[in-house]
């Protein structure tokens, strides 16, 4: 057995993590407030198109990420005000917005066919520490938006739990009545949270872009990243250390066909290989599921219904 | 903080003035249009002669509405199919993988049973065979919903995944039953004769058109008329009342997202009978699937408009593929329009439900209506 490819398919199973981090912790932060964004697909596409362009044009992959990012906050105001303000069936907006943000990004992303980019995340090095062997690759060998990611998921969960903005967004989520009696926006706090999970998710479908498959290939691009990425904020029970944990599971299994198909171990069918990770998915979500568990789970309470003062 | 003058106020409405019924979805489609047509001038493309040539491909000739028909086939099966789980409030949006499986099973039927049976009894069978596979797909996700309350909305889309990868392995498996055995390239086997009917005449129309209609009026009545139908209501209305009434919410979920499951499969065996009399692999790129989730939303979930939204989208979708033969305008605007308009749709929705209006934040504390 070939030890390097097993040391290069967990180097790369943490990075297709990183995009799972993003896009996880983008959902998590929107669904703490109470909005439940399934378009997060949708996002993901457009936002990876849009960094693809905006580096094309620029010459500069971090260009290419703020513009993923801020297309991606842009999406989820579309999200934002359907649900918030127009208080519309927030599961139909976000399979809207899936539609709508893929037509739109294979739309955009006509020119870009065929195209690579020259410019790409490259990882970084720590001199000696890299060149350790197994350890080297996996933990020293990422990119600095990886090490972001692990980053921004510490800090999120000192924020959610440990701070008063924090306390206020999950208390959106679970109550918003008590909130809004306390003289807080609900609507504000809603959307507030919805863009910034957007920008979130836009920047890991940059990052996916720009680090990862440097070429755009129409819906393949993202291959249903952002419907795991959905999965995984139940698995991690809405609580960003858990979802570091998760994505790297997942990205486990998403390298894992490549991985036995360079070993050349064939007795399993690729196109078994192919449906691993979202099998590994339904698995993990049905065996967390326990008769009336939504709660114990951890879902904000008020997860997907609006908040309206006077129907109460 | 910035202060704004200005507040809008949302008011319930006590009952919905008809012509608004009417008048939102129309101006929710003109506004998707208009949307659509910023975005086309911002590109680069003439609005005036993309939608031109989608309306004339899409309704007003008669290649056009013949194809329109033969598509709203597909897609009033996938429509029922998503409105009728979507009304008791079960997201079933995997009817895409339950399509693909109705693929799977109705070729299975048409080609083990070979040339043996007249079409009048094949055709039915093969049909039966994918409505019975679409409804497997979504059993796991079913079951699973009604015991566990694991959310449908996710374990029915990774089926999905699962299913388009399985379509791939029957037809580049290389002694695949399902793979033509003639051909070096990778293609599925054709039917037996029996089990494909003709179109008429010269379109691209065919019989299941009527079959599709039919299925539609079926539902339509089982909701409005039948007890289990009855059950369906109660439990979407009031979960807890239909709990009182002794009625079993586990077995109506389950049996609704099967029949949901079923009438996805039912889409996919329509093809198989119909235009394709095999699987074609690039069908699991068309999206009939998640479309039937659109018509369903345009029509709010009600069965008897279905049909209506079917066609309209259909038209709307076959003027938006022809867009990329008769001009240059990428094939994607129509899938982009596809989405807007359903973020139209489900934006007036407000205007519908709500006496929307805007007033000085003096009279809007007063009123204590505000958002």
């Amino acid at each position: 057995m070939n030890q390097n490819i097993w040391i290069l398919m967990s180097a790369d199973a943490i990075a297709i993590a990183t995009t799972l981090i993003f896009a996880a912790l983008g959902a998590l932060f929107t669904e703490r407030s109470g909005v439940l964004n399934l378009g997060i697909e949708g996002i993901l596409l457009t936002s990876a198109i849009s960094s693809f362009l905006a580096a094309d044009a620029s010459g500069s992959v971090w260009f290419g990420l703020i513009v993923g990012s801020v297309i991606g906050a842009v999406m989820a105001s579309i999200h934002a005000v359907l649900s918030v303000v127009f208080r519309a069936n927030q599961i139909v907006a976000g399979l809207a917005l899936v539609i709508f943000g893929t037509g739109l990004a294979n739309f955009l992303g006509k020119p870009a066919e065929g195209k690579t980019i020259t410019t790409v995340i490259k990882p970084l090095s720590f001199g000696p520490l890299s060149d350790i062997p197994v350890i080297g690759p996996i933990v020293f060998g990422q990119d600095i938006i990886t090490y972001l990611a692990i980053a921004l998921a510490i800090v999120a969960s000192r924020y959610l739990f440990n701070t008063r903005p924090g306390l206020e967004l999950r208390a959106t989520g679970d109550d918003p009545a008590t909130v809004d009696a306390q003289g807080l926006s609900v609507a504000r706090i809603r959307i507030r949270y919805t863009m910034v999970g957007g920008a979130l998710v836009g920047l890991g479908g940059s990052w996916l872009m720009l680090a990862q498959s440097a070429g755009w290939h129409q819906a393949a691009t993202t291959n249903g990243l952002g419907w795991i990425a959905l999965a995984l904020v139940v698995f991690a029970g809405w609580r960003p250390m858990r979802i570091i944990f998760g994505a790297v599971l997942f990205g486990f299994t998403l390298q894992l066909p490549f991985t036995l198909q360079a070993e050349q171990i064939t007795f399993i069918p690729s196109a078994f290989l192919e449906m691993l990770p979202y099998l590994a998915t339904l698995i993990a979500l049905i065996a967390l599921s326990r008769p009336g568990s939504r709660n114990s789970l951890g879902a904000p309470r008020a997860l997907g219904t609006p908040f309206v003062r006077d129907e109460r | 903080m910035m202060r704004i003058p200005f507040r809008v106020v949302f008011e319930q409405r006590g009952e919905t003035p008809r012509r608004l019924s009417l008048l939102v979805p129309l101006a929710s489609v003109l506004a998707a249009l208009f949307f659509g047509a910023l975005f086309l001038l911002a590109t680069g493309y003439s609005p005036i002669d993309t939608y031109t040539n989608m309306f004339r491909d899409g309704f007003a000739s008669f290649n056009g509405i013949t194809d329109t028909l033969a598509l709203s086939t597909v897609l009033i099966c996938t429509g029922i199919s998503a409105a009728f789980a979507f009304q008791m409030n079960l997201y079933n949006i995997g009817g895409e993988g339950q399509l693909y499986l109705g693929l799977i099973g109705g070729a299975w039927a048409g080609i083990a049973l070979g040339d043996h049976l007249p079409t009048l009894i094949m055709v039915p069978i093969v049909l039966l065979c994918g409505a019975l596979a679409g409804a497997a797909w979504i059993f796991v996700p079913a079951f699973v919903r009604s015991r566990l309350g694991t959310s449908e909305i996710v374990s029915t889309l990774l089926l999905t995944y699962i299913g388009a990868s399985l379509i791939k392995h029957v037809i580049y498996t290389p002694d695949s039953f399902f793979r033509n055995p003639n051909t070096s390239f990778p293609q599925g086997r054709r039917v037996a004769d029996s089990a494909s009917l003709d179109s008429f005449g010269s379109s691209r129309l065919y019989p299941t058109f009527f079959v599709a209609l039919i299925i539609a009026g079926a539902l339509y009545w089982i909701v409005k008329r039948t007890e289990f139908g009855y059950r369906i209501n109660v439990i979407s209305d009031s979960p807890r009342a239909a709990h009182y009434a002794g009625i079993n919410a586990r077995r109506t979920t389950i049996w609704v997202m099967l029949i949901s499951g079923a009438l996805s499969g039912l889409a996919g065996a329509m093809l198989i009978v119909g235009p394709y009399g095999k699987i074609e692999p690039s069908i699991i790129t068309l999206g009939y699937g998640y479309a039937g989730i659109v018509v369903a939303a345009l029509a709010r979930n009600n069965l008897g408009l279905i049909i209506v939204s079917g066609i309209l989208f259909s038209g709307l979708r076959v003027g938006g593929n022809n867009l990329q033969v008769t001009t240059d305008t990428p094939i994607h605007i129509g899938v982009m329009l596809q989405g807007a308009i359903l973020l139209f749709a489900l934006g007036g929705e407000a205007f519908r439900r709500y006496h929307i209006h805007v007033v000085r934040v003096q009279d809007a504390t007063a009123r204590k209506a505000a958002v």
